[in-house]
């Protein structure tokens, strides 16, 4: 408990870091392939796959930690209705089934996907980036649902601590 | 079976208020389950889930994101609110009207009708509550008005509805929008009048609008951005995601340099609440990649549909189901979802009656923008309610007057295919 929760806000700064940047370099890598086709004589062709990359990274990267702030849409109104009791169940029922998603999807299917790219090294057509690394996300991702999930289940002992699922 | 399978464990967990992403891979995966061993199975969801994002298209969704939260805050919205209020801020029921038609301004230059709720609700709520109106009136006002920026281009949900729709071209959707947003912008308004006139509200008695050119001058700016994004896009000089990008840069040359109303380190919240935009309508777009190659792997669109078509095959009773189905979903669930879901459902059975997917895309998101703004859940109505400091239970007396002006735009539309179809004709782009 106490590990995670010296673990948990240097893990958030970190990754809100890494998300914004990545999200600033995407505009700067779009921006940058507009200027080319209209201002130099030969369009940038890296940009769109870079762009593309990015988009994956950010998105699951951003799922696990919308995940933790509970910004996921879901349809909270039964949820909401419930005696504390039953609502307190509930939660740490749907944290169980969250972290299962995680390791079987994300963690098992996500590095059996990563591993059998490396295996077969496909290479992204322009770069030439191996795909292992983009796909590795997934897992990656996964580790981190894991333990917010975790970290949520050790939260939620008391009905107080319920927080509202807001967009 | 593998659709009571699939619906049956995706409702469960849907009820119990597991984000609706992860509800749909659990449902996909207890289905696949039945006939694929495990670890493929858990390999081709995790695929799904990168690969279902991976497309230079969908890359106009975080642009056109970040470029309605630079609006909104880096005085944007407000130029074009000052520009609304010489439009129609005169008429009686004058802030009501400003309140609808900035919202319809701010829909043409953002994505996102959350993005407008805020920018605009934030401003005008308190503006109408000064000259007299309720909060709650000014609030359900709001939230439907801000509905109607899904339609008008650009517009997130219709780049969405591209995708789940196999390729529908997201510049004819983008066009096909514009009557129909203007439609329930002029059928809301008529729905704030008729409010206005029967319970009497004594209004806008000091309301103070500004010169004309004046206002149209400070709007001009923001309101070239439409001329450069979707005359951009109809002439084929850039891309969706390239104009996205195009105005993300422009929003940000007008907040920082010229309107100076946001400084370089504003920009890092945005950017974050960006990613979790981006990252919650992408990870859904990933979940429902898998759910809709299983759903026609499994051929249940084609089973729905002979059971639809067993009731009636007139094309109008059909539509009518659909519709009614569609808004009943609507309440319960969030446009993009629902999108995802029912579009690989419903636009088959749509295309044998002879409806076009533009048509059709342009109902269903009307449709379901009726549901942001109805609870139990309503990310719209949520937004509006806590920006303008109401419950939702106190909203709902005003808002039926709204909900009725919703409906009819609606009706109207299905009825008539040419409000989508006309411009995009006309313009050569179907």
């Amino acid at each position: 408990m106490k590990v995670i929760a010296g673990i948990i806000p240097k893990l958030n700064k970190t990754l809100r870091a890494l998300l914004a940047t990545m999200m600033a370099l995407l505009v700067l890598n779009v921006t940058w392939q507009v200027i080319t086709r209209f201002i130099l004589p030969h369009p940038s062709s890296f940009t769109e796959e870079l762009a593309r990359f990015f988009l994956i990274w950010i998105s699951l990267l951003g799922s696990a930690y919308a995940f933790h702030t509970h910004s996921h849409l879901g349809f909270d109104y039964l949820a909401k209705k419930m005696q504390s009791n039953a609502a307190v169940t509930t939660a740490k029922l749907g944290y169980v089934l969250v972290i299962l998603f995680a390791l079987g999807v994300l963690v098992i299917g996500g590095v059996n996907l990563t591993y059998i790219t490396f295996l077969l090294n496909q290479e992204s057509p322009v770069l030439g980036i191996p795909m292992g690394y983009v796909y590795l996300v997934v897992p990656l991702s996964g580790l981190l649902f894991i333990l917010y999930g975790v970290w949520g289940l050790l939260e939620v002992k008391d009905p107080s601590n319920l927080r509202e699922h807001a967009l | 079976m593998t659709s009571i399978v699939l619906f049956g464990v995706f409702f469960i967990l849907l009820l119990i208020n597991v984000p609706i992403a992860v509800s749909i891979i659990v449902a996909t995966l207890a289905t696949m389950l039945l006939t694929i061993d495990t670890l493929p199975a858990l390999t081709t969801l995790a695929q799904r889930l990168a690969v279902g994002v991976d497309s230079f298209a969908l890359l106009a969704i975080p642009f056109f994101v970040l470029s309605g939260y630079l609006m909104g805050q880096g005085g944007i919205a407000v130029r074009l609110i000052e520009f609304a209020k010489v439009l129609v801020g005169k008429l009686p029921g004058g802030l009501a009207f400003v309140n609808i038609i900035s919202c319809a301004l701010f829909g043409s230059i953002s994505g996102s009708a959350v993005a407008a709720t805020s920018a605009v609700g934030g401003f005008m709520i308190p503006a109408m509550e000064k000259e007299g109106y309720s909060r709650p009136f000014s609030t359900a006002v709001t939230v439907t008005a801000a509905t109607t920026g899904m339609l008008i281009p650009p517009s997130n949900i219709l780049i969405i509805y591209s995708l789940a729709s196999g390729g529908v071209s997201i510049a004819a959707l983008f066009i096909a929008g514009y009557l129909p947003g203007l439609l329930v912008t002029a059928f809301l308004m008529m729905g704030a009048a008729f409010y206005i006139k029967r319970t009497g509200i004594a209004a806008d008695s000091t309301i103070e609008v500004g010169k004309f050119w004046p206002s149209l001058f400070g709007a001009i700016p923001c309101l070239f951005l439409i001329v450069l994004i979707i005359g951009g896009i109809i002439g084929g000089l850039f891309t969706p995601t390239e104009a996205g990008a195009i105005a993300v840069l422009y929003s940000l040359v007008l907040a920082l340099g010229v309107y100076k109303e946001l400084s370089v380190k504003d920009l890092y919240p945005i950017l974050l609440k960006t990613v979790g935009t981006t990252a919650i309508v992408m990870f859904l777009i990933g979940a429902s990649a898998s759910m809709s190659w299983l759903m026609s792997y499994e051929e249940i669109p084609q089973a729905i549909s002979n059971s639809l078509l067993s009731v009636s095959e007139n094309a109008i009773i059909i539509l009518l189901i659909m519709n009614l189905i569609l808004l009943a979903v609507g309440t319960f669930m969030d446009v993009t979802p629902a999108v995802l879901i029912f579009t690989p459902i419903f636009l088959p059975i749509a295309e044998m009656l002879n409806i076009s997917p533009l048509h059709f895309g342009i109902m269903m998101i009307l449709n379901l923008s009726i549901g942001l703004c109805t609870p139990p859940v309503g990310s719209v109505l949520f937004v509006g309610c806590s920006i303008g400091k109401v419950s939702i239970s106190k909203i709902m007396k005003p808002i039926i007057p709204m909900y009725v002006a919703m409906i009819l735009a609606l009706a109207l539309t299905i009825i008539f295919p040419e409000i989508s179809e006309f411009l995009p004709k006309l313009l050569g782009l179907i």
